[in-house]
């Protein structure tokens, strides 16, 4: 999911730390301070998870959990991405410091439209209906996520416009994989610690 | 004309008619042929950070003399291998990307002495951390994570007082 360094225009590049800074600076703005912890957890849980590789027919990935930190932080999902992404580029050579604010708008702008979309829903419903609303977050995130890094490469350069659907098409089964992996950890959260998801 | 130089020019003409007729394979500005290159290849092999290997992605070599055009350019093989000859002594610069912004960069330390047969090329040894380094590193992230989260709670907190 990771865009790398060489692949996208300077206007691209611009946008993405335009769209980043805007996102982290009202992240920030609604983060309560006893609630920094929490984004430290989730901003952990996602750095982490790009080291999980996941092996899915011939083809291997690693997980990304944008819809749990997402779901559990809201807007604060883009402080937390950003640091992990910085400390992923820095330490794991993940992606890239130019292109931070690209991979930072491509993974936590779908964490924030999933809370946005799905959010109060799972918190409002219980059973099935909850479990749906997560597999449905879940999924989606990961497909918003390959669509927009297809959509950047594609205007940086139009000859790659094929890459969206590579994108959607090699996301589509770790899509259905994150789905699968909300729905537990919602159920999870549910029932064991639900003011997490209470606000 | 000269009758004899007629005569001389309708010999050369019958002459060149009967050897094309002679010789009638498809004609070809230059010939071609081939022989083992007694110059040493260098071969990479690149690979995701998930393990899998970088099968019949682009490749492009780019010799210490022109960083801007490829001195030579393909597709790694199933493996994920890429091989080329050096031609000269100095830092090349090997490049693997695929069509999900995924790229891989090596540069190749070529010696005079490999050039010379004498020993193997030094590569770089890549930035991407594996095994130990990698765990260490893990572990970095996530107390560097908590030591910002702790500075931003603690600034806010002191602003707060």
């Amino acid at each position: 999911m990771h865009i790398s360094e060489g692949f996208l225009s300077p206007q691209v590049l611009a946008a993405g730390w335009v769209a980043a800074g805007v996102g982290t600076a009202v992240g920030l703005k609604k983060l309560k301070t006893d609630k920094i912890v929490r984004v430290a957890v989730f901003s952990s849980v996602f750095f982490l998870a790009s080291l999980v590789n996941v092996r899915i027919g011939p083809a291997s990935t690693h997980l990304s959990l944008i819809a749990p930190v997402g779901l559990v932080l809201g807007w604060s999902v883009f402080p937390a991405l950003l640091t992990a992404l910085l400390l992923q580029a820095v330490l794991l050579q993940f992606g890239g410091l130019l292109v931070l604010g690209v991979n930072t708008t491509d993974m936590a702008l779908p964490g924030l439209i999933v809370y946005l979309l799905f959010a109060a829903r799972i918190r409002r419903e219980n059973g099935p209906a909850a479990a749906v609303f997560a597999f449905a977050a879940g999924f989606s995130a990961v497909i918003l996520a390959a669509a927009g890094a297809g959509c950047f490469l594609t205007l940086s350069d139009p000859g790659m416009a094929g890459a969206v659907k590579v994108f959607l098409a090699a996301h589509l089964p770790l899509a259905l994989a994150e789905g699968a992996i909300t729905l537990v950890m919602v159920e999870f959260l549910k029932k064991t610690a639900p003011d997490i998801l209470s606000e | 004309m000269p009758r004899r130089l007629r005569c001389a020019a309708i010999a050369a003409g019958l002459a060149l008619a009967a050897g094309a007729a002679a010789d009638f394979r498809p004609a070809y500005a230059h010939g071609t042929g081939y022989r083992l290159s007694d110059k040493k290849p260098l071969s990479l092999e690149f690979s995701y950070s998930t393990g899998e290997t970088m099968s019949y992605l682009e490749a492009k070599v780019f010799s210490p003399r022109d960083e801007k055009f490829a001195f030579q350019s393909g597709r790694t093989d199933e493996d994920g291998r890429f091989a080329f000859t050096p031609d000269a002594p100095g830092l090349w610069r090997l490049v693997v990307r695929d069509e999900e912004g995924h790229l891989a960069e090596a540069e190749i330390n070529v010696t005079p002495e490999f050039m010379a047969g004498e020993e193997t090329a030094a590569a770089l040894e890549s930035d991407a951390p594996k095994g130990v380094r990698l765990a260490l590193n893990a572990v970095l992230g996530v107390s560097l994570i908590f030591n910002i989260a702790a500075f931003v709670s603690l600034r806010r907190r002191g602003k707060a007082v």
